[in-house]
């Protein structure tokens, strides 16, 4: 897998993502930005299994998630993850 | 005037620190103030993978953990010139705004207060930094929990870039003066600002005055309770653990 790598302004965003027929069926995603609360990290990356990878799908699924676990993250949007993960994805 | 627990844990494994890191969040003692001054260490970020962010075959003698907050990499040689803090406190009134960036920056301003009382033009970096003439010379990290926040964060007094090149996870580049030089561009440390290398003791001492000016409490000095010893002893074992530090 690609190392997709992002930089936020709140800290740098790693991801690799496997894919199988389009759909999204491995993910990790790690750095060193702040995401509150931190559990919830392990919540974006479940929703994420199983997305159609593409930009716009993945985007929306990280939103919401971020809606649903009253996500704060400084610095950092669902857009910044969802360009460290289209890294990985090219 | 109100009173806050203060506690100097003087040179300590960075696992026990850890471990009564949270214990202080996660205990009941309220507002609490603390120092402690990290042997030779990594500190993970919570994010961060171990084997992403460093070259492992190079850390063998270093002492390598996580915390429970987030951001990057907390790394102190074995010169140990820096001053680690850590404030535990009730969020959502003047001193603790809600507001994370907000929250940061009241808590960075007693660093900064303590730059300024040496001299040095000092400022607040959002998201989470202090920054000399917009050098970095201190990173902070937060978290939070039931209403309370732990932050803590490092003042560097001094720094090994070439230390932290050797042990970090980056190709070993051709031009690696060239990196060392704009690393020392964008990091500075309170020694080479100053040109002189003052006592820890002295500046600890100037931030805990900063710090009770700034949050208008006077600092007691004080120790762990028996309810935070005994969640401390709980929590050691995950700070120890492979399956939190490399995962």
């Amino acid at each position: 897998m690609k190392q997709g790598i992002h930089k936020s302004k709140g800290g740098l965003i790693r991801s690799f993502v496997g894919t199988e027929n389009g759909i999204i069926d491995d993910i990790s995603i790690s750095g060193d930005f702040f995401l509150f609360p931190e559990e919830a990290l392990s919540k974006i990356i479940e929703e994420l299994k199983g997305a159609a990878a593409k930009r716009e799908e993945i985007q929306k699924n990280i939103e919401a998630t971020y809606k649903k676990e009253n996500i704060q993250s400084p610095g950092t949007t669902p857009s910044d993850f969802t360009e460290s993960i289209m890294k990985s994805l090219e | 005037m109100e009173e806050w627990r203060f506690i100097d844990f003087g040179p300590v494994d960075i696992r026990d620190m850890m471990a009564m890191d949270e214990a202080i969040l996660k205990g009941d003692e309220g507002n609490t103030f603390f120092f402690w001054t990290p042997k030779k260490s990594i500190i993970l970020g919570f994010f961060q993978k171990a084997e992403l962010e460093l070259d492992l075959s190079q850390c063998q003698d270093y002492t390598i953990t996580r915390r429970i907050s987030g951001g990057g990499i907390a790394f102190s040689d074995d010169r140990c010139r820096q001053i680690n803090y850590g404030v535990v406190g009730t969020i959502d009134n003047d001193l603790f705004p809600l507001d994370i960036t907000k929250s940061y920056k009241q808590i960075c301003g007693i660093l900064i207060d303590t730059l300024i009382h040496y001299s040095l033009n000092a400022a607040f970096r959002p998201i989470n930094d202090v920054v000399v003439d917009n050098k970095k010379i201190s990173g902070n990290a937060q978290t939070r929990w039931e209403g309370k926040l732990l932050q803590n964060g490092t003042l560097l007094l001094d720094f090994d870039i070439e230390e932290m090149l050797r042990i970090s996870n980056i190709p070993i580049e051709k031009f690696m003066d060239k990196k060392i030089a704009s690393i020392r561009e964008g990091l500075t440390w309170l020694d080479r600002e100053l040109k002189e290398e003052r006592n820890m003791d002295e500046v600890r001492e100037v931030m805990k005055k900063k710090f009770e000016e700034r949050f208008r409490v006077r600092l007691k000095p004080g120790t762990l309770s028996k309810n935070e010893v005994e969640l401390a002893e709980k929590l050691k074992p995950k700070y120890y653990s492979s399956e939190w530090v490399y995962r």
